[in-house]
């Protein structure tokens, strides 16, 4: 094999530590106008800091709707993660541990979502529910679902590749019926992958804006959307805020608890 | 002798039985939806789902507003290309950072997927109050309202780039940092051993074993940048739009003779985006990515 280079001189570097810092506020900063409007009661013209701290937002919000806007979006994200999690899971089994003999198509198939628009599948779908008289509820449930499917069969697959078919057969010699292998041996392995696939199908009915603008033509009123209007219409930027955060810090929080207890097990795991 | 029942034909044949109906119910979801869905989107474009009135075959959808979904297509290609280029490159340096510093910087790990879960429209909204004539930045630089760059709503679609390069890149840094991690810091052992620089260690170890997670992310990015409505039409000019603005427009147009031409254009934005996958798939399994 060549040589390639002689090795570093070592000298100190202070680009490794200033690049991280410069990727963390890459990060951090899109999000800085919102954290600070939440706290302003006024802040014209183009003064630097607020004027008046305060939590006028914060009431305004109320004022919108913004909590039953947000157990809306909950109930949607919800019955998302309902229907596109088990059907994940049974996909992902059978993709990550090879049980069909022409994996290509149905692997396909479940990536299609990824590539299509939203916002056409939604526009395709209200002329359908028009004509049908299907409630804008169960379309907008049923298209998101359909978009969270190739995030939940392919987090579902990379588990399944990481686990060992052998144990449940073990468990099905040792006298267990395969509804209890399925159970009580590979679902408890799955967790982490489980609770992820769950999360990200959450994420797309709770984050979701174009889908049930277009289909529930302004009648369903999440998080989203209240968010969506005050930003184009209000100029009430501690409003838009307000709303903003609130619908940020829910998920965020999941991920905080989820990072956490991941962690405590590997390392409970580990000693 | 009877044959004995589960011989290894048998059992195989059992499990890819079982198989086809572990995914059966997901496909058939997706292919029903997705088929009524594009199909009532072409028939609605060629005039045979009207709103009200007969149906009746024409291209008019498509014909009338040529050069305005040409102007469509090219604002689309240019506002998805260069957020993926954005998104590709910050997703590998901040992968990069995060697999060769390790412990140290596992907080930008924890930023990126904190970033992941903000939807795009807080995103969009974030991203107005920051860089608009009167936005945070604006305040904080100093420049004066008049003399601060068009950045939202302007000429070119600064904040819409800005902002989906801003959530993207977080994707693409997660996916390359998972898909890298501990075979890299084996081979970087190797390559330290070897002699090699971190300079070469980046182009000759980390580059070519990120390809395939950094090629297939960023194609997903590419595709969805094509696809979202909600951040250029809270960023974007009135003129030229991308198509799912424009399709929206149209779509929520009081007169009912524009939603063949709305379909149209979510038409061309479907077709645009298969085309993209058509040819960017074999690139990317050219890689290695499907492994």
């Amino acid at each position: 094999m060549r040589r390639l280079t002689a090795p570093g001189t070592g000298r100190t570097r202070p680009r490794r530590s200033v690049i991280p810092a410069l990727l963390a506020l890459w990060l951090v900063i899109p999000l800085t106008p919102l954290v600070l409007w939440t706290g302003a009661s006024r802040w014209s013209g183009t003064a630097r800091l607020p004027q008046d701290v305060g939590f006028r937002g914060w009431q305004e919000a109320l004022d919108a709707g913004m909590l039953t806007a947000l157990i809306r979006s909950g109930l949607l994200g919800v019955a998302v993660a309902l229907i596109a999690t088990p059907l994940g899971v049974m996909a992902g089994r059978a993709l990550g541990w090879r049980l069909l003999r022409r994996p290509a198509l149905p692997s396909i198939v479940v990536l299609g979502p990824v590539v299509l628009a939203p916002f056409a599948v939604a526009m395709g779908l209200d002329v359908v529910i028009l004509r049908l008289g299907i409630p804008g509820e169960v379309a907008v449930v049923l298209v998101l679902s359909v978009f969270a499917l190739p995030y939940t069969t392919f987090t579902m697959r990379a588990t399944y590749l990481g686990l060992d078919p052998a144990l449940e057969e073990q468990a099905r010699v040792l006298g267990a019926s395969s509804r209890q292998a399925r159970r009580r041996v590979t679902l408890p392995a799955a967790t982490t992958g489980l609770v992820t696939a769950t999360g990200l199908a959450f994420l797309v009915g709770w984050s979701d804006y174009a889908v049930t603008l277009l289909i529930g033509g302004g009648q369903m009123v999440t998080a989203p959307m209240l968010i969506g209007s005050a930003a184009a219409g209000s100029g009430n930027d501690a409003l838009t805020s307000t709303l903003a955060i609130s619908a940020s810090l829910p998920p965020l929080v999941a991920l905080a608890v989820f990072t956490y207890a991941v962690a405590r097990r590997r390392t409970a795991a580990n000693s | 002798m009877t044959p004995h029942p589960t011989s290894p034909q048998d059992l195989r044949a059992f499990r890819q039985f079982g198989g086809a109906l572990l995914v059966a119910p997901a496909v058939l979801l997706i292919v029903a939806v997705i088929g009524t869905a594009l199909g009532a989107v072409v028939a609605t474009s060629l005039g045979l789902l009207p709103l009200v009135g007969q149906p009746r075959l024409s291209t008019d959808g498509f014909t009338t507003l040529v050069g305005d979904l040409q102007a469509a297509t090219h604002e689309s290609l240019l506002t998805a290309a260069t957020a993926t280029l954005l998104a590709a490159a910050i997703g590998l340096t901040i992968a990069t950072s995060v697999v060769r510093a390790g412990r140290g910087v596992r907080f930008v790990v924890g930023l990126s997927a904190a970033v992941l879960t903000v939807p795009h429209l807080v995103g969009a909204a974030a991203t107005g109050l920051l860089l608009s004539d009167v936005g945070l930045a604006q305040r904080w630089s100093g420049i004066s309202a008049a003399s601060w760059p068009e950045l939202v709503g302007g000429r070119w679609p600064w904040a819409t780039v800005l902002e989906l390069a801003w959530k993207e890149s977080a994707f693409v840094a997660l996916v390359v940092t998972a898909s890298v991690g501990r075979q890299y810091a084996d081979l970087r052992e190797v390559a330290a051993v070897l002699g090699a620089r971190p300079r070469a260690q980046w182009r000759r170890v980390l580059l070519p074993l990120a390809a395939p997670a950094l090629a297939s992310s960023s194609l997903i990015v590419f595709v969805y940048s094509l696809g979202t409505y909600e951040v250029a039409g809270l960023l974007g000019r009135a003129y030229p739009e991308p198509l799912p603005v424009m399709a929206y427009r149209l779509f929520t147009d009081i007169d009912v003779a524009a939603r063949p031409q709305a379909a149209a254009t979510a038409v061309v934005a479907t077709g645009l985006a298969l085309l993209v996958a058509v040819i960017g798939l074999p690139l990317v399994r050219r890689l290695g990515a499907d492994r």
